[in-house]
């Protein structure tokens, strides 16, 4: 447990000692917010605002987590995991680590989008929605960085990850329920839609902003997540001998 | 036994990169000497338990590195070929990081005494990325000895680094041995392990192919080197008492029992084969010229790129 702690803390100093990339990753997904929520002018519902906001605070999550991936390649191409595995502390504890650190880097993300979709007028219940909501979104950050980490694990070059990142992320959250209600999308999106992982969690928080609790999302998003977890230690121990 | 191997082989798909090597390495500084490509970083893998053996066995202080990885986790220090460490952390926090994993004891003193120890005091609380490359490798070390392990297990340490930034690392190296640590190293560097190392094993294509104390083996090959600048065709030659050892482009090597005696004949030998001969001398042995004898001509074997990706690496940190 303190290996995770130790290697939670690397990560996090490395992070915020880079100011531009602090800076860049808080704004940019409030940006998005404003872009999507205010600027487009396409709108699928009356509110698009309230919407729009579970959308993009899950986008900034599953972006943020497939992104975090790129922590774990750099570590193995520069040589730091093959140090860190040398070490008697349990190994696993490296792959932990990255993994709550790529979470937490995501719900500090999604905390300036909270804060924007707040300043603009959505409405948002403090005691019950927000605490739920975050416990989703971290649900949904371990999930997804569990799939980054792993990938990051298989394949051994920095583009390669590139590539699969692109290829997954922006599919991803276009065929999710992100940007319209379901009666709106054509059938084939429909069905893409209620199968993406990405719309449980969104529908989850979408759920907690209309004031009902979900249980259906929330279990179906831990089950996922704990066989991502299983997945991620067991090829991280292939992977390291 | 320090370390001891039987048999250790490792094959990459069908290529073998470490073949069916025996090492003992008791507390002294052991060298592994090879040109590229020649398993040396492979062979460190498989004792740090990094990477697994395809065949044979491993101990590290009798521990078995697949059985019993933890324990030798325990007792040993790896520094990787490659230099990593956090460039956006101070000095003080990438050893303090490691004295943290490592659980030890009493932490900041401990942190305090190997940067001091390392020259590094002065700088502890500055980022890395305003380190020399000789700093960022002393750093390693640093890190390495936080924990005071029984072996350490250092990667080509001193690449890249200049004369007295190797040298330095040396003394340090030789320092640690005095305080009972084994020490088993890989240089390609063959003057520095001359110098340095109780005993060195000549690996090449995975195969060692010497072992023993530098010493031992300069006399192995004979009294004298002697080397010929000539420009031409060497055909070989066969004069009893010299014995043809290698060649270096315009450089062709021999061994006598006595180099001065053996100069005019060889002067006139070589003259008779129509080669221009620009000069000859006379010294003694290398560990180069036992390399030479082992090994050949130190030819690249495919891994330049490797190589020259790796300095890449390094710079653009
Ligand atoms: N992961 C790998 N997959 C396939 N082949 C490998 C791998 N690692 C090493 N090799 C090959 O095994 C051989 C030994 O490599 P190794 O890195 O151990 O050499 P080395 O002696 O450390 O060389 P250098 O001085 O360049 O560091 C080389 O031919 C190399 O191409
Ligand atoms: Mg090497």
């Amino acid at each position: 447990m303190k290996g995770v702690q130790y290697y939670f803390e690397r990560d996090l100093k490395r992070w915020i000692r880079s100011k531009r990339a602090v800076f860049a990753s808080l704004v940019m997904p409030a940006a998005w917010l404003i872009f999507v929520g205010l600027a487009l002018p396409i709108r699928f519902t009356n509110n698009y605002l309230d919407f729009i906001t579970p959308g993009i605070l899950v986008m900034t999550m599953l972006f943020a987590s497939l992104q975090g991936g790129t922590l774990l390649i750099f570590d193995k191409i520069l040589g730091f995991l093959n140090k860190f595995l040398a070490l008697p502390v349990p190994r696993e504890s490296i792959l932990f680590g990255k993994i709550l650190f790529i979470t937490f880097r995501g719900l500090l993300q999604s905390t300036v989008v909270l804060g924007v979709a707040v300043l603009l007028g959505v409405k948002i219940n403090y005691f019950t929605t927000i605490p739920f909501t975050y416990l989703v979104l971290f649900i949904f950050g371990i999930l997804f960085s569990g799939i980054a980490t792993t990938i990051a694990l298989l394949v051994d070059d920095y583009d390669s990850y590139a590539a699969i990142n692109s290829m997954a992320s922006m599919p991803l959250f276009f065929t999710s329920s992100a940007l319209m209600p379901y009666e709106v999308m054509p059938h084939w999106l429909r069905i893409m839609a209620s199968l993406n992982p990405v719309s449980y969690a969104i529908d989850t928080v979408r759920g907690l902003f209309a004031g009902t609790f979900l249980l259906n999302g929330i279990t179906v998003l831990i089950a996922m997540a704990l066989v991502v977890l299983m997945i991620s230690v067991y090829v991280f121990r292939k992977a390291t001998v | 036994m320090s370390v001891k191997t039987y048999e250790l082989t490792k094959y990459f798909n069908k290529r073998c990169a470490v073949d069916h090597i025996n090492l003992e390495v008791g507390n002294e500084i052991f060298g592994l000497l090879g040109p590229n490509g020649a398993g040396k970083t492979t062979t460190v893998l498989m004792l740090t338990t990094l990477l697994k053996p395809s065949m044979g066995e491993a101990y590290v202080c009798g521990f078995d590195v697949l059985k019993e990885a933890k324990k030798v986790r325990n007792v040993i220090s790896y520094v990787p070929q490659d230099m990593a460490v956090d460039i956006k952390l101070t000095g003080r926090e990438n050893v303090l990081l490691f004295a943290k994993l490592y659980g030890v004891a009493d932490r900041k003193n401990k942190v305090d005494e190997v940067l001091e120890l390392m020259g590094l005091s002065e700088r502890a609380d500055d980022r890395v990325n305003s380190y020399s490359g000789g700093m960022r490798r002393r750093l390693e070390l640093a890190q390495a000895l936080v924990h005071e392990p029984q072996v350490l297990f250092l990667d080509e340490p001193t690449l890249g680094l200049d004369v007295s930034a190797r040298r330095k690392m040396w003394e340090h190296i030789s320092s640690l041995k005095k305080k009972g640590v084994t020490i088993f190293i890989t240089t390609h560097y063959m003057d520095e392990a001359d110098k340095f190392c109780d005993r060195v094993a000549i690996i090449d294509r995975g195969k060692i192919v010497a072992m023993d104390s530098p010493a031992k083996l300069k006399n192995s090959i004979g009294k004298d080197v002697i080397t010929a600048s000539v420009s031409g065709e060497f055909k070989g030659l066969n004069i009893e008492g010299i014995t043809f050892l290698g060649r270096e482009i315009d450089n062709i090597k021999f061994t006598a029992e006595s180099g001065s005696e053996a100069l005019p004949l060889l002067s006139e030998a070589l003259s008779r084969q129509g080669l221009k001969v620009h000069s000859l001398s006379v010294r003694e042995p290398s560990l180069d010229d036992v390399f030479l004898q082992k090994v050949g001509t130190q030819e690249e074997q495919g891994s330049f790129d490797d190589y020259k990706f790796r300095t890449l690496l390094r710079r653009r940190k």
